[in-house]
This record gives C-alpha cells, structure tokens and sequence, in this order.
C-alpha cells in the first residue's frame, strides 16, 4: 500500500466531493446583496404622469418598498397588480417603482393596463439601479424607517413574500 | 451630456453619485482615445450580472450598456480604476470583479498553482534524480502462463 | 409503443451492463477464457442495446411521435429535418442516450480489435467499461429517461434551444465533444485492468496509448469547434471565456496530452508507468467531472443544461470512482514495475518529465479558478468571481512555458548526451527564432509575451521540422532513393512519430495564432447612422440600414454595412441582433470576413431604427487557429494508424489440418 498516493488521493477526493455537495442546491444565478444592512443610497427621481420629483430621504420615517421593474419583463408584468393591492391596503408603508431604460409611453401603457397605486420614477441612465446593485428586473428593495436596506428580493414578488420580508423592516 | 445633466438639474432629480461610495476622484480626468482604453480596459474587469460569466465589455444587455456607460462617465471625471471597481464592488459586491482580490481567502487562488509549481518542480527534479540511477529490470512482458492458448500450443510443442 | 419499446431496451441495457461487467471482473481474477468469452458477448449486447435504443429514439423524433416525453420536449414539426435529427443531443435525457451510445460502440469496438489479444487485461478492461455503461444505463433508466409516455398526446412541440439550430457548426460539436469525452472511459477501462493486474507489459503499451490518443484527437478538434462556434454566434468577439463547461472540456484534454507524452517515455525506457496510469485515470474522471458541472446546475455557464435532479446521481457516481481509483492506485502502483532509468536529467526523457509538470499545473490552475467561488461561497457564505483576467494572467506563462518545451524537447537527443552535442542540437534553431521575432517587430507586435511566443514559435517551429525529417535526411545520405524513403519513413515505418511532430507543428500555429489574434486584436465602437461611415484598421465601414425580420422561434433586427478596402467595395456584412422568444436579453449574431491576414469582425450591440451603435474589430491571423487545430488533428490520426507488424495467429485445437511436427 503506497502510503503517500492514499493520502494525497484521499485528500483530493475530499475537497472536491465537499465543494461539490455544498454547491448542489444553490441557485448559481442569485447574487447575495452587500447593501443589506447599509443605508439605502439617496436618490431623487422624476415621477411619469405626475412629473413631481420624489427624494428618497423625504420619505424616512416610514418603511419603504422600492420595486426596480420594465416594461419588458414578463414576470414584472405578473407580479404587478399583487404590488399594486398590497400597496393599497396599507398606506403606512410607501411603495415606489423605478424603471430604467424605457420610455413614457410604455410606461403608461403598463401602468394603465395593471393598475397604478404609487409613484413610478424614471432612472434615466440606469444609474440608480447600478448604485442599488440591480441584476436584473424586477428586484425589490426593502427599507426600513431608519433609511436602512433590510432586505432584497430577486423576482417576482408574491404578497407571502413581501410580508416575510416587510417585517424585517418593521421590527 | 451636458444638456442632460442641466436638465436634471432643472428638475433637481439626482441620482446616487459614486461620491457616496468612493469618495472624490483622485485621478486625472481622461478623453479621446485613451477614456476608450481604459473604458474598454474596466469593462472586461467587471462582470455582468444577469450574464452567465459574460464581462460588461462583452455583453450586450441593457445593464452591461448602462454600466459601461457609467465607467467612461466616472472615467471622464477622473476616477481612477481602483475607484470605479470599488465603487461597483459596494453595490455588487465581489461577485462582480472578474479578477478576485488578493486578500483574505482569496488570496489562495493566486498562491495555490504557484505553489504546486515550485512543490512539483522539486519532485521532478528528484524523481529524474532517482530515475538517473534505478536498476535496470528486463522487460516485462507477459508471462507465458497468463495467455491460455500460447500455454495450449507450448503443451502441444512439448507434446510433439 | 415506441416510449414503451425504448424502456425496454434500456431495462434491457442496465441488466446487461451489470451482468456483464460482474461476469467480466469474475473471468478477470479467474484468469478463465470461458468467462473472457461470455464478457465479450456482454460487450456486444451492451452496444446492441445502446445502438437499437438510440434508434428507436430517432426514430420517434423523425416521425414527430409526441408521445415520447423526449420528443415532446424538443420535437416540432416547423423545424428541418436535420434540426429535428441533432435535436437528439440538444437537451439533457438524449444527451445521456447519446452518451450510452458512444460509450456502447467504443466498448463493442474496442472489444472486436482486441478479441484475440491481450486476454490477461481484457476482462478487467470489459468489466470497468461495463461498469461504467451500467451508470449510465441506470441514469437514463432513471433520473433521465427519455422514454417516459406523455399523455394526453400533444399535437406539437417547442422545438430545441433556438441557440443550437443557428449555425452549422452546432451539429459537429456536440458529437465531437461526445466522442472526444466518452472516448476516454476506454483508456480508464485499460488503466484499472492494468493495476487489477499488478503488472503493464511492453506488449500493452502501445494498445493503452492507442485507445487514449482517438478520444484524443476528438476532442481535440471538438474544443476547437466549441471556440469557433462561440466566435462566430456569440458577438463579442472571443473564442474562449474560461466559462466553467469550456473548463470542463478542457481539464481531461490536457491531463490526456502529458499521459500521451510520459507514455512515449514509457515505451521508451519503461518509466513512469505509475503516473501514466495516474494520468489516464485523471482524464476519465475528469469528464465526469466535466459531465457533472454541465448537468447539475451548480456552475453559472452559458452551457449549463436545465436544472435536474441528475446532479446528485451523478456526484454520487463520481465520488465513488475516485475513491475506488485512488484505493486502488495506491494498492498497486508500486507493482506497476519499472524497467528501466533515465541516463540524464538534461535529455529529451527529462524535458517530457518538466512538459508534464507544467501540463499538470495548467489543468490545476483551471480547476482551482473554476470551482474556487464554490470553495469560499461553501466556506464563508460569500459570492466572488473567478474570471477571464485571472486565467489569462495565469495560463499565458504556463502556455509559453509549454512552448519553450516544444521547441527545447525535441532538440535535445535521448539519454546522455555532452555539452558539444547539446549545444549543436541547441543553438541553431535560435536563428528561425530571432527571424520570427524580428518579423513579428516589423508588424508591429509590441506586447512582450507576444513578442517571447514568437521567439519560442520560431524555434519550436525549426526543431520540429529538422525533426520531422530527420529519417529521412539519415536514409537519403546512406544512399537511398528520395521517393521510397520518403514514403518508408514518414508514411510507413515512421507513421507515429511523422504524426507527432506533425501534431506539434499544428500546436507551434496555434500558440502563435492565439497570442498574436489577443494581443494584436483592435476594436472600435462607434454610433452610425444610416449612410454614415467610419474608417477602421485600413477599411472603411458604411452603415446602409436595417431591416427587421420575424421567424417563428425569433426576431431578427439585421443591419446592412458596406465594407470598403481603399474605395473598392470588398464585402457586404449583416450583423444581426435576435430577441429570441425563450430568453430574456437579446442575442447578437456578428458577421464575420476572414481572410488568411485575419478577421473582421462587426457585432451590433443596439440598434434603434436609423441608428447603429456597432462593434468593429480587426483580429489577425485568428483562422489560423482553426485550420492549425485541425492539423494537429491529422497528426494525431496520422499517429494512429497501425503499423502491420506480424503477429502470430493462434489456430485453435479443433481446427483438423494441425500437424503435430510441422508445429514443431
């Protein structure tokens, strides 16, 4: 028995059957966000329809729940109309969309056809989404009174989903 | 450029500024050919997020375009790359470097081949050492037991 | 009928595989030609199955039989036939049936070649692949069959990934890979047959580097069509990403190539059988390995099959190989005796053992950077990425290493040698270097690794050439005639070492292609709007507008560019971006004009009406990589093809005419 092959070997093994089992099971395309737990970065941006122009910071105090959405997006397109009722049934909270890279138009033609209960702000060059770490669409941010993220949330919302995570924002 | 930065202005809409992560520039501000480098240069050092793998420089989703386009923005202020990858690194986090940081536990990924060079260049040099004064077996070839029909042929020679 | 008749055949196929394969290890440890017979008529049957099964399920896809899950998931009578023919291997269950496929021929094969030889390693040999094929039997069976019923029966299907029907060179790759990949269970099969044995002839080397030099040559050529492929579809202008599947390809290629070299150490001086078992063993799992990062969805890839439950499987299989390779290994290498020694560590024998080293840290570094994110995201719940910029800072000293080596190794002559000699062997091919060098200076090559592949290439490139025709220089100065040596030499007698050095020769093209299309490589994004032109790398390039077009699996923005060398028009280029119905971010097709100087390149990367934002690029010499890889290719083949030697034929008892004494 070749004492040195049988350890290096066995040693091999070992690192790679582990890494391998611990990486089984974990979505490969979900990115952990470093803003949870930091303050969420100020923003001021441009409401369509209304034109008023909504800071970030004016709305401390109060949780809020920034959806990053297009009109391009079919999941965004589902998880709409739960955001929209859950946004009416509790005014406390302030919900806030942010669209990049689209235009007015289409905004509206959305926002008509799957209802309408809060701002949507236009983020002209995306710049926003890039400082929140959006991946992609849609992406839900929650923050807590404080100015703090709480939580993030990849893909489409159910209003399950956005309970659990708004009491992370509550407490 | 500047018509829309008046604009916003007009509208008092801002956006987070890389002020708030980064701090102020500390490089010279670039142009012309050589803000494309560089651009160029950054976007292959940042990795797409909704790709599979795919570096800003190479893909051509809505949000590699608008990240490539905020690196020749903060390029063109005078930030330097350090910056710029710091500035991506706290929103992304260290998902989004292509090159992994040598620090902490990543720190191994650069040191581990280096060491199983210089480790496998001793055992090389020993091994040809050992090799360079081995003793010399014959051949080894199949014993004539082993193939049961050369043992049938050499029963039926010896037979004859 | 048809779902029901392909489940059979797999049942089938399982039971056979495991059958054969405890029948196979029994004969092996029996020493009993009875048993050795009956492993080899298991052999056959595995293939039989394999092969009747895989055509029942072509037969299904043909006749657009929806009632087979597979077809359903990938059929669709709006495609061609011969979408509808490779859609066998364009989703995850028909992959693992292709797979069985493979494996079945290259086990009835190599079983047919061997059948009157080399009966101490076979049964073992038959016993490990039957093994192998019983995995995979179980997991089409299983986890991924593709003969489960659907019912109620639809009328039509969504066709394969869109991806895999745009270009032609989709429908080699796949088999290439296949072919290249499983090819290397047979090698495997001959390695563990060898330490079962305790002992690896003289007489068995040559048949161990065969049967592991064709899946080599495969897959040589199939990560090469990979590359082309990505290049010629993807739109960013590269031909490799270190994506973690390209990865996979790529680690059990270059384990392969420092097996094939210590094997020629082995044949030489009876060295080195241990680690060439080792390395052999190595490619094999790999492709495992390779098989289970494709499939298990634990690696973010553009290859990446759909999540499935055929992760697990498959790891479970694979942790169980490598402990059974690396138990077994280190209860018979030291039996695996050597015969023989080294004169000098500065020979050419020295120079294969440092070509092994580097092969060796080249397939470490790849695998360290592919699954290091696993390692610290299992370790410290963090994500960070191991990207381009960290493999290309990695592998190109190691390339050029390697290089060196092609050049240097060859040169230097076997065993001892003195230091005139040496220096003769040496210096010379210092000069084709330096030209190469100066050559690459006067076109403006300025990157210092690109300048030291040139001098390395220049070298290599002599000494491979002096090399090449070293026989028959030998025999045209004793006196031969020019044309019977020619072909004596390299076509018949010195078949396998023409074909190496040709095999390096392709490899020298290679290097110097890759760092000069990387280093040389220009680009340019501009905004066009229609009728407007801009200049670039001697061409001048005119946007004359876009066009959309619908097909039924996608929507295609195609935008017309005139292109023009010095006012003459050259070419038209249609560079295309498509928004395909299954996925979410649009997908660009560049359009691609290759000369033999290099290629230029235009990708869209958005396109808004009369406005074009366009990605121009001037890579030289990049088609030289494809043709040079082909070479090494022919090389490899070249190398393969068996020299008659005489053999003596056994003639068996029964047959009457046998005169004792004329035996004697």
């Amino acid at each position: 028995m070749n004492r040195t092959v049988l350890i290096i070997g066995i040693v091999i093994v070992a690192v790679i059957v582990f890494v391998l089992f611990a990486g089984l099971g974990k979505d490969p395309q979900h990115i952990d966000s470093p803003l949870v737990g930091k303050p969420a970065p100020p923003f001021a941006l441009k409401a369509v329809n209304t034109g008023e122009t909504i800071d970030l910071e004016s709305l401390r105090g109060k949780p809020v729940i920034v959806n990053f959405w297009a009109t391009w997006c079919v999941p965004c397109y589902e998880e709409h109309p739960t955001l929209v009722a859950n946004a009416r049934q509790m005014p406390n909270v302030q919900f806030v969309g942010v669209v990049f890279n689209d235009t007015e138009d289409k905004i509206n033609h959305f926002l008509a056809e799957r209802g309408s209960a809060y701002p949507t702000l236009l983020d002209a060059n995306g710049k926003t989404a890039i400082a929140y770490g959006v991946g992609g669409v849609p992406e839900t941010y929650f923050i807590n009174a404080a100015g703090t993220i709480v939580a993030k949330f990849e893909g489409p919302m159910s209003t399950e989903i956005l309970q659990e995570n708004l009491a992370k924002a509550l407490r | 450029m500047i018509a829309t930065f008046f604009l916003l202005a007009l509208l008092q809409v801002k956006v987070p500024d890389a002020a708030q992560f980064v701090g102020q520039p500390q490089g010279t501000p670039l142009t012309g050919q050589q803000l494309e480098q560089q651009t160029m240069a950054i976007s292959h050092e940042l990795r797409c997020p909704v790709c599979q793998g795919l570096a800003i420089g190479d893909s051509p989703s809505i949000m590699a375009s608008n990240m490539k386009a905020q690196v020749r923005e903060l390029l063109e202020r005078g930030y330097t790359e350090e910056q710029i990858l710091s500035y991506f690194e706290k929103s992304y986090g260290q998902f989004v470097l292509l090159k992994p940081k040598f620090q902490g536990v990543n720190a191994l990924v650069w040191i581990l081949p280096i060491a199983v060079l210089a480790i496998g260049f001793v055992l090389v040099v020993s091994k040809a050492k050992k090799l360079e004064v081995a003793p010399v077996h014959a051949a080894v070839e199949e014993e004539p037991t082993d193939d049961p029909y050369l043992a049938r042929v050499r029963e039926m020679v010896e037979k004859s | 009928m048809t779902a029901t008749l392909g489940r059979f055949l797999i049942l089938a196929s399982v039971l056979v595989s495991t059958t054969g394969a405890f029948i196979a290890y029994a004969a092996g440890a029996k020493r009993s030609p009875e048993g050795l017979k009956w492993s080899q008529r298991f052999a056959y049957a595995f293939a039989g199955l394999m092969v009747l099964a895989t055509g029942v399920m072509e037969y299904a896809l043909i006749t657009h039989d929806f009632s087979v899950q597979y077809v359903a998931h990938v059929g669709s009578t709006q495609v061609p036939l011969w979408v509808t023919i490779v859609s066998l291997w364009s989703s995850l269950e028909g992959s693992i049936l292709f797979w069985g496929f493979i494996l079945g021929i290259y086990i009835a094969g190599t079983t047919w070649v061997n059948r009157n030889q080399h009966q101490e390693y076979m049964p073992f040999a038959i016993g490990t692949w039957l093994s192998c094929g019983a995995f995979f039997s179980f997991l089409i069976a299983g986890p991924a069959n593709p003969f489960l019923s659907v019912s109620p029966v639809p009328l039509d299907g969504p066709g394969p990934n869109p991806l895999l029907q745009n270009h032609l060179l989709m429908i080699i790759h796949p088999p290439m890979l296949y072919l290249g990949y499983v090819g290397m269970t047979i090698p495997f099969g001959f390695a563990v047959a060898a330490l079962l044995r305790g002992r690896l002839g003289q007489s068995f080397l040559r048949p161990l580097r065969a049967s592991l030099l064709l899946p080599w040559v495969f897959l040589t050529i199939a990560i090469m069509l990979g590359g082309w492929w990505a290049y010629e579809v993807l739109g960013w202008g590269g031909y490799w990403a270190w994506d973690p599947v390209e990865n996979a390809s790529l680690l059990p290629w270059l384990t392969a190539t420092a097996a094939l070299h210590s094997a020629i150490v082995m044949e030489r001086r009876g060295v080195l059988k241990g680690w060439t078992v080792t390395l052999i063993q190595a490619s094999f799992l790999l492709t495992i390995l390779g098989t289970f990062m494709t499939r298990s969805g634990v690696f973010n890839s553009v290859h990446s099959f759909t999540q499935s439950s055929i992760g697990p499987t498959i790891l479970i299989f694979l942790t169980a190989i490598l402990l059974f390779s690396v138990i077994l290994l280190a209860l018979r290498i030291d039996s695996l005796e050597s015969e023989g020694r080294i004169e000098s560590a500065v020979s050419r024998e020295g120079m294969f053992l440092v070509n092994n080293l580097f092969f060796v840290v080249f397939t470490f570094t790849v695998l360290v950077g592919t699954v290091f994110p696993l390692v610290v995201e299992a370790i410290k719940g963090k994500q960070m990425s191991v990207g381009r910029p960290y493999f290309d800072a990695m592998v190109v000293p190691v390339g050029t290493a390697l290089l060196f080596l092609l050049g240097v190794g060859p040169a230097l002559p076997w065993g001892k040698t003195n230091r005139k000699e040496m220096l003769r062997a040496l210096l010379p091919p210092l000069i084709t270097g330096a030209i190469a060098l100066g050559i690459g200076y006067a076109f403006g090559v300025r990157n210092a690794w690109t300048l030291l592949t040139l001098l390395f290439g220049g070298y290599a490139a002599h000494v491979t050439f002096a090399q090449m025709w070293l026989p028959l220089r030998q025999r045209l100065k004793k006196g031969d005639s020019f044309a019977p040596a020619l072909i004596d030499t390299q076509l018949r007698r010195g078949r396998r070492r023409f074909g190496g050095y040709v095999v390096h020769a392709g490899a020298v093209i290679v290097f110097v292609a890759i760092a000069v299309s990387s280093t040389m490589r220009t680009q340019q994004e501009v905004t066009l709007t229609r009728g407007q032109s801009t200049t670039f790398a001697g061409k001048t390039v005119t946007f004359l507008g876009s066009e959309e077009r619908t097909e039924p699996h996608r929507q295609s923005t195609i935008a017309r560019f005139n292109v023009a060398k010095n006012g003459k028009t050259v070419t038209t280029m249609e560079p295309r971006m498509n928004q395909y119905a299954a996925m979410r971010e649009p997908i660009g097709t560049p359009a691609v004009y290759s000369t033999i100087g290099g290629d230029y390149y235009l990708s869209i990367m958005n396109l808004q009406g009369d406005q074009a934002g366009v990605l121009i690029i001037n890579m030289p010499m990049v088609g030289w990589i494809w043709g040079a890889v082909l070479l090494m290719g022919a090389g490899g083949l070249i190398a393969l093809i068996p020299v008659r030697r005489r053999t003596y034929v056994v003639v068996p008892e029964s047959a009457p005419a046998i005169d004792d004494e004329a035996i004697a």
